[in-house]
């Protein structure tokens, strides 16, 4: 039950001051409809008491079975299963990411329908799974983060720029990578990753929890940025 | 006056379940291959998962119902104002205040303040980094006012960036990266964004696609310019001392 207090004050934190602000905001300069007021806090309670839910199971469910199978993986002594599921599980947990469906559900309504929601989530989610197994390997390799970081947005940036690019593609794609690494899958990489790292380099495995995170989120950058070519 | 609570649910439950699909598919294959825990184990597995369900259920909806129509409602309502530019401190306090309270800000500078062995004190990261999110997302309000392409903000930030990580420590550099996900807590990607998208919509001239999308980029550029500039701050002092 300590973890249900716990999780509770820490959604409460991160949403009460911002809706107590909005709050006096709407009553010293917005002003608007009665109903909206009420609206916004039947959301407030709805989009707590949620995130309650979601983060006390991925808690007691899902991340200590993240941290088995990270474990065991490597155990196999087949380097290449390491790649191949931590292909699949990063595929998994962003298609079950909340940011990213608020995100993509935004994008489907804006757009008019024309970037329907899961057109934007696949891609997203397969960006996401093919930079967890990169990050695997650059662990098993020894390659320097910044390396990786160098090369993946020197590619996002030639991507970007290059004319075959449809505009509005851009400002999603960024928003993209920033989604990914929300309350699903920041938890969830770590655990994996340590469980895999602590196994594979014993020698120095704090160096290399960090960092996975940083990687994951320009999957999905370079993903977006390739559908943007596509539809152009 | 009539208050919508569970409008359109079905559509997200079904959603939900598509979501949570494949990573149950995962388990369980896990499960019979390898892991091959006892059975209290995997009910304790699938409390998590029923809970993991409800809670994503609960939290779309609250977005679908509350924060999306309120935001751009707001966002509605600044539009039709003649002094728009108010929208660029309201930006800054909200970026401000998502920042300040966040708990995962809070580990994250625990973290550096640890690595770097009390010379970063976790108050001081607290306050740059809530001050860079404020800015970001001032900055980005601003854009949508004034029309700036993304890029303007973008293509300096990250060569900064780039160029900042040729003298950081590798340690820095992945805790600097690993930063730009904190920022981006459960109120800038659902509640700030619907006010810039709705923001976006009423001006004329301006594209929703393409001036209001972009926050989340800028909010995540903020953590990394934030470490890494005190992450060689505290480089060079430790320089300084081995001297």
């Amino acid at each position: 039950m300590k973890t249900l207090a716990n999780t509770s004050k820490e959604v409460v934190y991160a949403i009460l001051p911002i809706t107590i602000l909005v709050l006096v905001l709407q009553y010293t300069l917005i002003w608007m409809p009665f109903e909206y007021v009420l609206q916004f806090l039947v959301g407030v309670l709805m989009v707590s008491s949620g995130l309650i839910l979601f983060l006390l199971g991925v808690h007691i469910g899902l991340l200590p079975v993240g941290e088995m199978i990270g474990s065991s993986l490597p155990r196999t002594g087949k380097m290449w299963m390491v790649i191949v599921f931590s292909f699949i599980l990063g595929f998994a947990i962003t298609v079950a990411e909340p940011d990213v469906h608020v995100l993509s559900g935004y994008v489907d309504q804006v757009s008019g329908g024309e970037i329907g929601k899961w057109t934007l989530i696949i891609p997203v989610a397969l960006g996401l799974g093919i930079f967890v197994s990169l990050s695997m390997a650059r662990i098993i390799l020894r390659i320097s983060i910044k390396w990786v970081l160098f090369v993946g947005y020197t590619a996002v940036f030639a991507l970007a720029f290059s004319p075959w690019m449809s505009e509005e593609f851009i400002p999603i794609s960024f928003d993209a990578g920033g989604v990914t690494t929300g309350p699903m899958a920041v938890p969830f990489i770590l655990a994996f990753g340590v469980g895999v790292a602590s196994v594979l380099r014993s020698d120095d495995k704090s160096a290399d929890g960090f960092g996975l995170v940083a990687l994951a989120s320009i999957g999905p950058l370079l993903a977006v940025l390739v559908l943007g070519i596509i539809y152009g | 006056m009539d208050v919508k609570i569970f409008e359109g649910f079905t559509d997200i439950l079904f959603e939900v379940s598509l979501a949570l699909i494949p990573l149950l598919l995962f388990f369980m294959f896990f499960q019979v291959f390898m892991l091959k825990l006892p059975w209290k184990k995997v009910k304790d597995i699938f409390i998590g998962v029923a809970l993991t369900f409800a809670g994503l259920s609960l939290f779309l909806q609250g977005v679908h119902v509350g924060f999306l129509p309120v935001g751009q409602e707001i966002g509605d309502i600044v539009g039709e104002w003649q002094r728009q530019w108010i929208l660029i401190p309201i930006g800054f306090m909200l970026g401000f205040v998502a920042t300040f309270a966040e708990p995962a800000v809070r580990v994250l500078n625990l973290e550096v303040d640890k690595v770097s062995g009390g010379y970063i004190p976790s108050k001081l990261m607290l306050y740059t980094l809530s001050i860079g999110v404020a800015i970001s997302i001032a900055l980005a309000m601003a854009r949508i006012i004034y029309g700036i392409p993304l890029w303007y903000f973008l293509a300096p930030g990250y060569l900064l960036a780039m160029g900042m990580m040729i003298y950081s420590t590798e340690t820095f550099t992945a805790i600097a990266f690993d930063a730009g996900g904190v920022a981006t807590g459960p109120m800038t990607v659902t509640f700030i964004l619907a006010i810039a998208l709705g923001f976006a919509e009423t001006l004329e001239g301006r594209d929703p696609l393409i001036d209001g999308f972009g926050m989340i980029a800028l909010v995540a550029l903020a953590p990394i310019l934030s470490v890494l500039t005190l992450g060689l701050i505290y480089q060079y002092k430790e320089a300084k001392e081995n001297d």
